[in-house]
């Protein structure tokens, strides 16, 4: 026996109410009696207290029968003949790793999963789906309920957060395209109602968690060696906690630093001056539900020394920027560009040329030639004077620009989304974009070659352009599932997943999108490696503390759904109606039955 | 007109009965009754020494003849009774209802009343009421002042707390004459109160007779199971009190306990005793127990 709306059976919990009436104290029947001396010694002088003993008739319990059957018919029971053409949806996503009793959500959800395959006849047909990183079929046929079996035990969770989906509509429509009996999914999200054809079986508890949710390590600036990390945690829990933030680097802690978390609110910490490692990660040395949003991983900012490559018609313009510390520029006529290995620089010049596609580096266009992907340009003027500029941002600190002049220019006109940094009355002079963690700045004049002190305005906005540039390459992270472009594969590149799996690369790949895993990404580029920090990124798999419910509409059914069930709520409404009529027809004769009740008030008048 | 019991039948019988007392008290008329005086009866009582001026018709001539003295025979005095039946009247004697128990109380008394009055006897009806003003009817004497004790008698209603013996020293203060006293109650009082009363009878050299008068459900209650409110009749008094089959019992050995040292008290205290349940026929407790008690001679 099954119930379509389990949620009714909390309705089981108010019966205890039934005993309040009876409880309370009635005023006792009055009866007069010629003498109370002998009954002085047992009976107790009357009282005003409310609440008496329990004194339950025959008549409670029918009452309490009837409020039972009521109650289970609101729960709408069933009696379900076992379907044989079902599906299974695993919740894969990341809080499914939540510990419950020391075993992670996912693993009874594989139980669960088996156990109803195995309840299946061997002519049974099992369809298996995970729903991160999107709802898909792991196999192309049915499967055998062993087959199944097998698979299920094989499916490991990814780090990955759950793609928002209206389960409530998706899996009756599932259910009724790919004409399953039943479809189960199985997931660490509460389920509001049940139907005939979709049900959701939920694994776990709310519960308290701590989480990581911000890792930064970057140099304080293009000049400046010195780290600096910053950690956010976060804490989903109802009380305050104290946590013990550790920092390593390869492996090896770093530094360690304790910081309070209110209920419900997040912290953070800072550590300054630690050793330069090739990639970072933070933990929370405390214990909680859920230990993979307990870590956090960055990849160390890019050398202070930033490699500049430089594409112009005009190089010596271009090499001015080595007067600036740190940097090295090499620059190649625009004819060169497409024989140019473009390997290992963090910067890209393009100084009037640009690319037929957008570089896979950062890259500054300086008045690009007409058609550019990014912008279109307008008519050429002459001293523009800077009318407007963003503030606060990295590129407009510091720079006065009252004293800002250029002496040609080519307003922009963006294509793209972006943000215009500098506009003047002639249109915008600067424009910024971001594609997918690269950053790109069009400028609509020409700001080389780099004076130092003989243009200040422009030499600090040059340097400001660059730390922009190098603040993109500080060991930011990505959220997990995002595809990590891989630029130039060679034969024999490798890619070395968190878990130490090697991937060869193939030769043309241009992104590697199976990066599902927490961790540190190593692209084993003939002898140069790279790395690449993924993290669970959705705070909203980190609160364990209430998940989303999932609303499953009883009204839908699949065409083969209907035959597998026998309500028999109705039955259970006719029985309590009977019962109703039988209490109705019982209470007063109960009532009435002829006990002697003392003389009458008009013989005791008489 | 007499109430239902009270056939020419039943009062033939009870004109058959006449009252016996343990104490002698001094009358005023002759009667059947013996005094404490020297009389004229047929009862020998005792001798005394010959003075000049005895009827010679008591001179004991045997005793003359053995002992050479004169001695005449002393008789003793019969006089009539003055009988004194107080009848309770409180509360608690129209429980469960006035037809179930103070009638058939006041029929008792009614009962003995015409025995009384059938032997030309003088009997005065006491109502004990915590009323203010005593209510007593006069000396009624000869049988044709039954009716007069039924009116007076039923045209009591029971009602008011009683203490038994302040209402009986009140009725006492205004008694001439001593006699029969039969106190007519349901005794449910508590033992001193009881006590206090008859000993108070006692103490006005009354010869006493105590009936104890119970309704059925008295002896037998027979509430709802379940949790009730009783409520005392005289004193408004309410208690709680969980009713049972187990209740019932106790009650009922209660209520015999309470009879036994009523019985035991009226024993030693020389008083007649006798408990009358009013679904009893009258004819046979009349006829029947109350000689077994040594009531009637």
């Amino acid at each position: 026996m099954e119930f379509l709306n389990p949620t009714g059976l909390f309705g089981l919990l108010a019966l205890p109410l039934l005993l309040i009436p009876y409880l309370i104290r009635r005023k006792p029947k009055r009866i007069a009696f010629s003498s109370l001396l002998l009954f002085l010694e047992s009976g107790e002088a009357a009282s005003a207290k409310p609440w008496g003993r329990v004194n339950l008739p025959p008549i409670f319990f029918l009452q309490l029968l009837l409020l039972a059957l009521l109650i289970v018919a609101v729960s709408e029971p069933v009696f379900s003949i076992r379907p044989t053409n079902i599906a299974i949806i695993l919740d894969n996503s990341a809080s499914m790793q939540a510990l419950e009793d020391g075993k992670p959500r996912f693993a009874l959800a594989k139980e669960r999963a088996s156990a109803i395959v195995g309840q299946l006849g061997a002519g049974g047909k099992v369809d298996l789906y995970l729903t991160t990183p999107r709802l898909e079929k792991i196999h192309a046929a049915p499967l055998a309920p062993a087959e199944a079996t097998g698979i299920i035990a094989a499916q490991m969770p990814y780090d990955l957060a759950e793609p928002p989906t209206d389960y409530g509509n998706l899996l009756p429509q599932l259910a009724r395209q790919q004409k399953f009996e039943r479809i189960y999914l199985i997931t660490d999200h509460p389920a509001r109602g049940q139907s005939v054809a979709a049900r959701v079986i939920t694994v776990g508890q709310p519960r308290a968690n701590f989480a990581l949710t911000h890792l930064e390590v970057q140099r304080s600036s293009l000049v400046n060696a010195r780290l600096e990390a910053r950690v956010e945690v976060a804490n989903y829990s109802e009380r305050d906690e104290k946590l013990k933030i550790v920092l390593k680097g390869n492996g090896a802690e770093l530094a360690s630093r304790e910081v309070v978390a209110g209920a419900g609110k997040t912290a953070s910490v800072a550590f300054e001056g630690f050793a330069d490692r090739p990639a970072y990660e933070a933990e929370i040395a405390n214990r909680d539900a859920l230990p993979l949003d307990n870590r956090r991983f960055a990849v160390a900012p890019a050398s202070r020394n930033l490699r500049i490559l430089g594409i112009t018609p005009r190089p010596r313009e271009l090499d001015s920027l080595k007067a600036i510390p740190g940097v090295h520029i090499e620059t190649i006529a625009p004819s060169d560009y497409d024989q140019t290995e473009r390997t290992g620089y963090g910067l890209e010049i393009y100084h009037f040329a640009a690319p037929a596609a957008l570089p896979a580096t950062a890259a500054l266009f300086i008045l690009p030639p007409e058609n550019s992907s990014l912008v279109d340009l307008g008519v050429p003027v002459n001293n523009v004077t800077v009318s407007n500029w963003r503030a606060p941002h990295v590129l407009t600190r510091y720079v006065n620009f009252n004293l800002f002049r250029t002496s040609y220019a080519r307003p922009l006109k963006p294509q793209t989304a972006g943000d215009i940094v500098i506009d003047s009355a002639a249109g915008p002079l600067a424009f910024a974009t971001e594609r997918q963690g690269v950053r790109y700045l069009t400028l609509g004049f020409d700001p080389f070659p780099y004076l130092g002190r003989d243009n200040l305005p422009m030499s600090v906005f040059t340097l400001n352009l660059l730390d922009w540039f190098f603040a993109s390459r500080a060991g930011n992270s990505q959220a997990t599932g995002e595809a990590i472009f891989l630029g130039k594969v060679q034969s024999g590149d490798r890619l070395i997943l968190p878990g130490g799996k090697s991937l060869a690369i193939t030769p043309g790949a241009g992104f590697f999108g199976g990066a599902f895993f927490q961790g540190i990404y190593q692209l084993n580029r003939g002898g140069t490696v790279e790395m690449y920090a993924r993290n669970l990124l959705d705070p909203g798999e980190s609160d364990l503390r209430a998940a989303t419910p999932i609303a499953i509409g009883g009204g839908e059914q699949s065409s083969g759904s209907a035959s597998l069930l026998f309500s028999f709520w109705p039955y259970l409404l006719i029985a309590s109606l009977m019962l109703l009529l039988l209490e109705w027809f019982l209470s007063p004769r109960m009532a009435s039955i002829k006990f002697w009740r003392g003389p009458s008030r008009a013989a005791q008048r008489s | 007109m007499l109430p239902s019991p009270f056939t020419p039948h039943f009062l033939t019988q009870l004109e058959t009965l006449r009252l016996r007392t343990r104490k002698e008290f001094l009358g005023s008329h002759p009667g059947s009754y013996s005094s404490p005086r020297r009389g004229t009866s047929l009862e020998f009582a005792d001798y005394r020494r010959y003075t000049p001026g005895d009827d010679l018709r008591y001179l004991d001539w045997g005793i003359y003849a053995r002992s050479d003295k004169l001695y005449v025979k002393l008789f003793r005095e019969e006089v009539d009774l003055f009988a004194y039946v107080f009848i309770d009247a409180s509360a608690s004697m129209g429980y469960p209802s006035r037809e179930l128990k103070y009638l058939p109380a006041t029929h008792v008394a009614l009962a003995l009343g015409y025995i009384i009055l059938a032997n030309h006897d003088h009997v005065k009806l006491h109502l004990l009421q915590e009323q203010n003003g005593l209510k007593a009817s006069p000396f009624y004497r000869g049988r044709r002042r039954m009716t007069d004790c039924v009116n007076f008698a039923a045209a009591a209603t029971p009602g008011g707390a009683l203490q038994l013996a302040p209402a009986l020293g009140d009725h006492l203060k205004t008694l001439r004459r001593p006699g029969k006293a039969i106190l007519i109650s349901d005794f449910l009082m508590p033992a001193k109160a009881y006590q206090a009363g008859l000993n108070l009878l006692r103490a006005f050299n009354l010869d006493i007779a105590a009936i104890q008068i119970l309704s059925r459900q008295e002896v037998d209650p027979r509430f709802p199971n379940g949790s009730l409110a009783l409520v005392d009749s005289e004193t408004e008094q309410e208690i709680k009190y969980r009713w049972s089959a187990d209740a019932r019992s106790d009650y009922q050995a209660k209520l015999a306990r309470h009879n036994a040292e009523l019985r035991s008290f009226c024993h030693q205290s020389g008083i007649h005793y006798s408990l009358y349940v009013t679904d009893r026929d009258l004819g046979e407790f009349v006829f029947a127990t109350l000689p077994a008690i040594g009531l009637f001679k």
